[in-house]
């Protein structure tokens, strides 16, 4: 008898994108052609649910990948959430499919499903339980789609806020396998009615009830001269980040806006042999990658990975490194290009340039640009990384890994410390960015290899 | 699908894309130097890690002690910060010249007039979760309003991973553990409604998911000319003069714009063109 020890769910963490159409987005590849070139998206195999009996099928090939409807509505990508299980006394994840379930004696409906998102941005603000915007689907094994309807204490009655959905997908002969998908919302704004009783257009709903919670009119304490400094430390960072007026220099009054993004969890349960064995997998909706050629230099993978395994790449360096170091400078050239980077560069205490303006505001440092103005144009930022990215194996990974950041040198405002790489972008604690420990240290081993490695056995 | 993964190989399940799933779903398409952030606010994940307190998302103010905690250590959501875990400061300096050319000096930042800044969690935390994930660690916190008085409290840091209890064998698995954040938590910190990002944010550091400079050629001169990704009216053949960020200049989508129709406001960029406007 064939009897199971665990259960997963892949991936782990899934990332779904806004969107209107009622058509999710098609699956592509992001293939790499030339050393320097922009990647090209091409079809790839995608799955079609039919509304009627819950399956898929797979879309035919080839087609174009569109991100928009024909009414020109941007596409949702909608995630598939797999479960795996690892059978008794093995090491080995397998999927979950319509024949391990008949071999534990199980039909796909054994599975229970339940899935809790939630967006609590005004919850963040406002510190009221009451503003918390959550959808829960409760436990269910049909295959219907489960709406994510997000409740809140502080909505008038009968209002939700929709946050996407979620299906069970009936499994079949052609695709096995146990899986669900996640299809977001279609990033839309909500919020409580006007005072004059007039539509307010901006709006896709009037679900905030104002007379019950404070969402509406809520102000960030934003001013160390009037504000409770405690409560200053409490408000986000950066600040004031929300719909709404500005009621004086430092403080913007809320309008009681929130949206349908969110971020949850998907769980399955299933009995078997007497257990119950149980998985989950994290989601979160965010808007469309708007530049679907290009990927961002540090992530949330690195991050992720860095907690997994340390900050420290102490390995050798293989291949695999390589490509990995590769595609973290192929990253920083597909952000470089798609930056004015003359314009980031200026010294201005008006919106519309980079960094030198927060060092100045945030911490009065003078007021100059970062690098030469005279190499900062895009094109010859853009120039220096290609360079970089071609002539990676013949030495220049070296000098990369010489004017990288450290993590505790984001704070360093002098010229050189401003110049270090990446420069011009900000990181998670306000300051400049710094890559991943991880990231730094494998660079570093990378250079360090080629530079130990006869000249030509390095070359890809 | 794959046939199967080895349960032990953690970074191949990380880095799976199930069958179906384009590449902007896997985490390596969202970005993680959040400002807040787009896809989520990463910085959220590390509130939690510290079992008894929560930590704000952004610095190392301690938010919050849980109901559940040491009575002892309530009297850190009074007004405390923490500066160290075991040997792992927490902040660094800030220096730099308050003139152009001048010496580089300690700069407090023009808010608190903190002379330290907090380091983001997700580096300087790095070494002390990969050593002593599970184990109890001396904590040292600070006074936020007098920088003389501190206080040292061992808490235990959290996995960072789920870990699960199969057939008696403690199983660490590749999803990050529940207890760091509830639904709703990874995304509390954003903009509200998330349109006000592309608005409000000087964030054209993630170009690749919000591009800035589009259309780009070389101009007369050698050096570029390109537009504005926020530019209204803008085309691939039109004239090439960027409007630089002003949330006043009408010439540039508006909060109105991106709350009524972002997905006609908001166009999508291959090999760094416009695609074509949505007509409908």
């Amino acid at each position: 008898m064939t009897t199971l020890a665990e259960l997963r769910i892949l991936p782990p963490f899934a990332i779904a994108r806004l969107g209107s159409s009622a058509e999710p987005m098609d699956n592509y590849e992001m293939n790499l052609t030339t050393p320097i070139g922009w990647r090209q998206l091409a079809d790839a195999t995608t799955f079609v649910v039919d509304p009627q009996s819950c399956e898929i099928h797979a879309k035919k090939r080839p087609f174009v990948v569109k991100f928009r409807d024909e009414n020109g509505k941007i596409r949702p990508v909608a995630p598939f959430l797999e479960v795996w299980a690892r059978l008794d006394r093995s090491d080995e994840l397998v999927p979950l499919d319509l024949n391990l379930l008949l071999k534990l004696g199980k039909e796909p409906r054994a599975l229970k499903w339940s899935v809790v998102t939630g967006n609590i941005k005004a919850f963040r603000r406002t510190g009221d339980p009451a503003d918390k915007v959550i959808a829960s689907t409760g436990i269910f094994s049909d295959h219907q789609v489960k709406p994510l309807l997000g409740q809140c204490k502080n909505f008038f009655e009968q209002k939700s806020i929709p946050l996407g959905s979620v299906q069970y997908i009936k499994p079949n002969e052609e695709f096995p396998e146990v899986r669900l998908r996640f299809t977001p919302a279609a990033g839309r704004v909500y919020g409580p009615p006007l005072e004059s009783g007039k539509p307010d257009g901006n709006l896709a709903g009037e679900v905030y009830d104002p007379t019950k919670g404070h969402w509406k009119g809520y102000k960030d304490a934003a001013d160390p001269k009037t504000d409770d400094l405690l409560k200053m430390r409490r408000a986000t960072n950066p600040g004031n980040v929300y719909a709404g007026d500005d009621y004086d220099d430092s403080h913007r009054q809320s309008w009681g806006y929130l949206d349908d993004e969110c971020d949850g969890i998907v769980e399955v349960e299933l009995e078997v042999g007497g257990s119950r064995l149980s998985a989950f997998a994290r989601i979160a909706a965010g808007p469309p990658t708007f530049a679907p050629d290009s990927m961002p230099m540090r992530t949330v993978h690195d991050e992720i990975e860095q907690a997994m395994l340390g900050p420290n790449f102490d390995s050798d360096v293989t291949e695999k490194e390589m490509d990995e170091v590769r595609e973290i400078v192929r990253r920083a050239l597909e952000t470089v290009r798609l930056m004015n980077t003359g314009q980031m560069n200026k010294p201005s205490k008006q919106r519309g340039v980079g960094m030198a303006r927060m060092d100045f505001l945030d911490v009065n440092r003078a007021l100059e640009p970062i690098v030469d103005p005279a190499v900062a144009d895009s094109l010859a930022i853009r120039s220096r990384h290609e360079r970089l990215l071609i002539a990676l194996d013949s030495g220049s990974l070296a000098w990369f890994a010489r004017v990288l950041r450290e993590h505790d040198q984001v704070g360093d405002l002098s010229t050189d410390g401003r110049r270090r790489m990446p420069a011009l972008m900000r990181g998670a604690d306000a300051r400049y960015l710094a890559l991943t420990r991880r990231q730094v240290s494998k660079i570093k081993a990378a250079a360090e290899f080629i530079l130990r490695t006869p000249a030509g056995e390095n070359e890809k | 699908m794959n046939e199967s993964i080895k349960a032990k190989n953690l970074t191949a399940q990380l880095q799976y894309r199930a069958a179906g799933n384009p590449p902007s779903t896997h985490p390596n398409s969202a970005i993680s130097n959040a400002f807040p952030g787009l896809e989520m606010d990463f910085r959220n994940v590390w509130r939690r890690i510290l079992e008894g307190i929560q930590l704000h998302e952004a610095t190392n103010f301690v938010m919050t002690v849980d109901d559940a905690a040491d009575p002892e250590l309530r009297i850190l959501e009074t007004g405390w910060r923490l500066i160290s875990v075991v040997d792992s400061e927490v902040m660094g300096d800030v220096t730099g010249p308050l003139i152009a050319g001048g010496p580089s000096v300690i700069l407090p930042d023009t808010t608190f007039g903190d002379t330290k800044m907090p380091l983001e969690w997700s580096n300087a935390l790095a070494e002390v979760l990969h050593n002593h994930a599970g184990q109890k660690v001396r904590c040292k916190f600070q006074s936020v309003t007098d920088a003389s008085k501190v206080l040292e409290f061992d808490l235990r840091i959290r996995h960072f991973f789920e870990h699960v209890v199969s057939r008696g064998e403690n199983v660490k698995q590749a999803v990050i553990s529940k207890e760091l954040a509830p639904p709703g938590e990874l995304t509390q910190s954003l903009c509200s409604p998330w349109q006000s990002d592309y608005r409000e944010c000087a964030c054209f550091y993630w170009a690749a998911t919000r591009p800035d400079y589009v259309n780009v050629e070389p101009g007369p001169n050698g050096t570029s000319i390109g537009q504005n990704w926020m530019q209204k009216d803008r085309n691939p053949n039109g004239p090439k003069v960027y409007l630089p960020d002003d949330w006043m200049d009408p010439g540039l989508v508006d909060y109105r714009d991106l709350y009524r129709d972002w997905e006609k406001s908001l166009r999508f960029v291959v090999e760094g063109v416009d695609e074509k406007p949505p007509e409908k």
